[in-house]
């Protein structure tokens, strides 16, 4: 993007402030420069020639949950989260990625402090160990201090990923490609295991795509567009050439990432944008393949309800927000537990996972996740489903926290359940 | 501002002193699109740090510029010299809302619609309705004398406002009004303070009167060929003798420029909108509803709709919400007026409105309270034209002069801030602006609040 684009993106804030009505952050900063208002001014700033200081700038532009909340709120439409991202990976560009955000393993650390950043990783019990996740997982952006930093309850790195277990030739060929995700691959391969199991049952036949690096997606909100780009580039290509009738996504940030964010990272008019939209065309949510597939029809029903109620939907912000797949997660949910199922309260408030931000800030991003499921468990629930990889993260990390009890699972888990309960 | 200012500041303030560029671009604008960068920020947690900021302004003679979201038409924000933001933010508490005496005690930095729906939980009902409502405070709502959508049944922000705790300009702490329905002692310091625009004193909690709730509200959407048969159309609902709790008007040009963000069907030959409410006990509302459909269909609206829900409501509430802040999708550059004129002069005044952009050769889009005379007349612009430019200007004065003539004034609601200081004397006179200064003088002798604005003043009319 040129600067006169990212000119023409900012131009349209009218700074009237509806942002701050809608933004997950502003409650805990109480201050102009946490909103996208702020943000957008900052950014003309320095568009106009104001020489401000790089990294106090993206201090500011990293001080963001990428949530989405305010692009959908604003009267203009301003692409917030695109006006973001663009001002993140020019700023990494001028002063380098942060030191917290450098990657471990694999590509060249710019920052003085990385050394002793990997030092603190390695000693840390839960490293990611180079040999066996990709160098260019977004999970060594989300736990650049290795799994266990922070005080974090995560749980401990399962000793095989999803894509590890299955046979050399297993799920190699299909025409449905599930795109598992580094966290549905390596932290919770049930995740993986379940929602490949449930796709399988479709009758479809299911490739398991094995080549993915990542997503992009982390690398992306981190400013870091030449990996963002690099991974988009090897997974569009692989995913062209395998020509699946759908790529099913348990993952909705992953999602989004096929659906609109590679589309700011590869220039128009070439074969890779072709890729791009041959890929995005068939891109789709878990939930939504599921009720096309017609493998919701061969449930049996749901039993009576002892626990009518207890299960409840988080929105994932980019599943539900930004590409609109609210209705159907609760569709699947509805026809797999039936009436165990109720409306969450507070089911459309953010984790405050916020891809990397939580790695950044954490304190602020745990005040926010723990309302969070304070507001669900208080109404009620006491499993709380979910479709996106960090969400399930945040939330798992939040229940331990507040209320051990809580169950924190994603959708395929609970169909898996019942469609293979005996 | 000097090194030791900022310094007492920060023993103060701690980290709530912010000096970086970055924080201070941060509070250099408002929704006037205009910008004037501050020396700093400060985020008070309670009065006595607002009053040790004014007292450190005297000592060290730096402005104090209180903002609430910044959200105002006029500059009432705006640090056009520079010095310290105040943002009341951070003051956002509901101290107290009486169900029984029928009032609420906020800090200044309370969302109007926080409160709104605070008190409307307990049956009770703050009417003032500004657009901004969701974000706009209560603090910049009473420094302004924000009007709204219900004033015309209701009354604006003063209505409502019974009491106040300030910082004056000299750093005193001053008390006024009362809790209580009436109250006649001395001068009406309250309503001195309401709609000074942060230039007499800094709010740092208010008491508001409450009313009942409204049992129940219906809302119509009237679609009529232009604004002269909609102005025509509000006459006739006053003088059926019928008080809706808001009667706005909307051109065809404001409703297209929402269709992007919520698509509304339109009859042919639209060329204006009336969006009407009442509201009341449930039986009245539905008479009067129906009586309301039979006016604007007897003054040739060409459809009426009644939003059937309450999510129907919200919808055509929202378009009417949304119009201001969509209105940066025609042109770059807006100028944003908010005059008021005589119910029955309104067909007037738009004939004059539409003949007065065939003139001056720029696009004119209107909308507003009709039912108050209130019409927010948006002269849109590229900012890059400079003939343009002028010619714009040039109708602005003329659409003031006209407002002033029919027995109008040149704002409404949003205040003189920097954008109508220059037209202050047309309106009030060359004695209504001495004794207006002489007020200033006894309320901040050394200027310390909010500078440049109301008064004419050549920093504010470069930026």
């Amino acid at each position: 993007m040129k600067d006169s684009d990212l000119k023409a993106l900012t131009g349209l804030c009218a700074k009237c402030g509806t942002c701050r009505t809608v933004c997950t952050l502003y409650p805990e900063r109480k201050a102009e420069i946490a909103v996208a208002r702020g943000k957008v001014a900052l950014i003309e700033a320095a568009l106009s020639g104001e020489d401000g200081n790089a990294e106090a700038m993206q201090e500011a532009l990293t001080d963001c949950l990428l949530c989405g909340r305010c692009e959908r709120a604003c009267p203009n439409q301003v692409l917030v989260e695109e006006i973001v991202m663009k001002g993140r990976a020019d700023l990494a560009e001028k002063v380098g990625i942060p030191a917290w955000k450098s990657v471990l393993f694999g590509r060249v650390m710019k920052s003085p402090g990385a050394a002793g950043i990997a030092r603190k990783a390695a000693a840390a019990g839960q490293r990611l160990l180079p040999g066996k996740i990709s160098t260019a997982s977004g999970l060594h952006y989300r736990f650049p201090d290795g799994l266990g930093g922070k005080r974090r309850t995560v749980p401990k790195l399962p000793a095989r990923g999803f894509i590890e277990s299955l046979g050399k030739e297993e799920a190699s060929f299909g025409e449905v490609m599930l795109f598992v995700g580094c966290v549905f691959d390596h932290v919770f391969p049930r995740v993986g295991r379940t929602a490949y199991e449930t796709v399988k049952a479709s009758g479809k036949s299911v490739a398991v795509f094995r080549d993915a690096a990542c997503c992009g997606l982390p690398a992306m909100v981190s400013g870091d567009r030449r990996s963002a780009a690099s991974s988009a580039e090897a997974n569009l290509r692989r995913l062209r050439a395998a020509e699946p009738g759908s790529i099913v996504f348990p993952c909705g940030s992953c999602l989004l990432m096929f659906r609109r964010n590679v589309f700011s990272l590869i220039p128009k008019g070439t074969p890779l944008y072709d890729d791009a939209v041959f890929v995005a065309d068939r891109a789709v949510d878990y939930a939504s393949f599921l009720l096309s597939s017609g493998v919701l029809d061969r449930l049996p029903d749901p039993p009576e309800g002892e626990r009518a109620g207890e299960i409840g939907y988080h929105d994932p912000c980019h599943l539900t927000g930004t590409l609109g797949k609210g209705p159907e997660a609760r569709e699947v949910l509805s026809r797999a537990v039936g009436p165990e199922f109720a409306e969450m309260a507070g089911a459309d408030l953010c984790c405050g996972y916020g891809g990397t931000f939580n790695v950044r800030d954490y304190p602020t991003s745990a005040r926010i996740g723990e309302n969070k499921v304070t507001v669900a468990a208080r109404g009620g629930t006491k499993v709380i489903s979910t479709a996106c990889s960090g969400c399930v993260l945040q939330m798992r990390d939040m229940a331990a926290r507040t209320d051990p009890s809580l169950r924190v699972v994603h959708i395929a888990e609970l169909v898996h359940q019942a469609l293979f309960r005996k | 501002m000097n090194p030791e200012a900022l310094s007492a500041l920060g023993d103060l303030f701690g980290d709530r002193l912010r000096t970086s560029l970055e924080a201070r671009i941060c509070y250099s604008f408002d929704a006037t699109g205009k910008k004037f960068l501050p020396d700093a920020v400060v985020y008070p947690v309670n009065a006595e740090e607002v009053r040790r900021t004014v007292v450190l302004a005297n000592r060290h003679r730096f402005p104090v510029v209180p903002r609430g979201a910044g959200s105002g038409f006029s500059g009432g924000s705006l640090p056009v010299h520079g010095g310290v933001v105040l943002s009341t933010e951070r003051m956002d508490r509901i101290v107290a809302v009486d169900g029984e005496n029928l009032y609420a005690v906020v800090e200044p930095g309370v969302v109007t619609g926080t409160l709104k729906e605070e008190v409307r939980k307990k049956g009770l009902f703050y009417p003032p309705d500004p657009a901004s409502l969701k974000f706009s405070t209560l603090g910049g709502n009473i420094a302004e004398c924000s009007g709204g959508m219900c004033a015309v049944k209701y009354g604006v922000t003063r209505d409502y406002v019974l009491g106040l705790e300030a910082v004056l300009g000299t750093g005193e702490l001053v008390r006024t009004g009362v809790a209580t329905a009436k109250g006649v002692v001395g001068y009406d310091l309250t309503r001195m303070l309401v709609g000074s625009e942060g230039t007499l004193g800094i709010v740092t909690r208010a008491t508001l009167r409450l009313i009942p709730l409204p049992e129940s509200a219906a809302t119509l959407l009237a679609l009529f060929d232009g604004n002269r048969r909609s102005a025509e159309a509000v006459n006739a609902i006053v003088a059926a003798r019928v008080t809706p709790s808001a009667m706005e008007l909307m051109d065809r040009t404001a409703i297209d420029c929402v269709q992007a963000l919520m698509p509304v069907a339109l009859p042919e030959g639209t060329g204006s909108a009336l969006l009407l409410e009442v509201d009341g006990p449930e039986g009245q509302v539905e008479r009067e509803a129906d009586l309301l459909t039979e006016v604007c269909r007897a003054h040739g609206a060409i459809e009426v709709r009644r939003a059937s829900d309450a999510h129907g409501r919200d919808d055509l509430w929202k378009l009417r919400r949304s119009i201001s802040p969509a209105l940066r999708r025609l042109a770059p550059v807006k100028l944003n007026e908010d005059i008021v004129v005589p119910r029955n002069r309104l067909s007037d005044m738009f004939d004059f409105l539409s003949d007065l952009a065939a003139r001056k050769r720029v696009a004119i889009v209107n909308f507003g309270h009709a039912g108050d005379g209130n019409i927010h007349v948006n002269i849109m612009i590229s900012g890059t034209d400079a003939d343009e430019t002028r010619r714009a200007h040039e109708a602005v004065e003329e659409t003031f002069r006209k407002a002033v003539e029919v027995g109008g004034t040149i704002s409404g609601e949003h205040g003189v801030g920097i954008s109508k200081a220059p037209f202050l004397e047309m309106e009030v006179g060359p004695l209504g602006v001495a004794v207006m200064k002489r007020l200033k003088g006894c309320f901040d002798p050394n200027g310390i609040l909010n500078p440049g604005k109301i008064f004419l003043d050549e920093a504010a009319v470069r930026g």
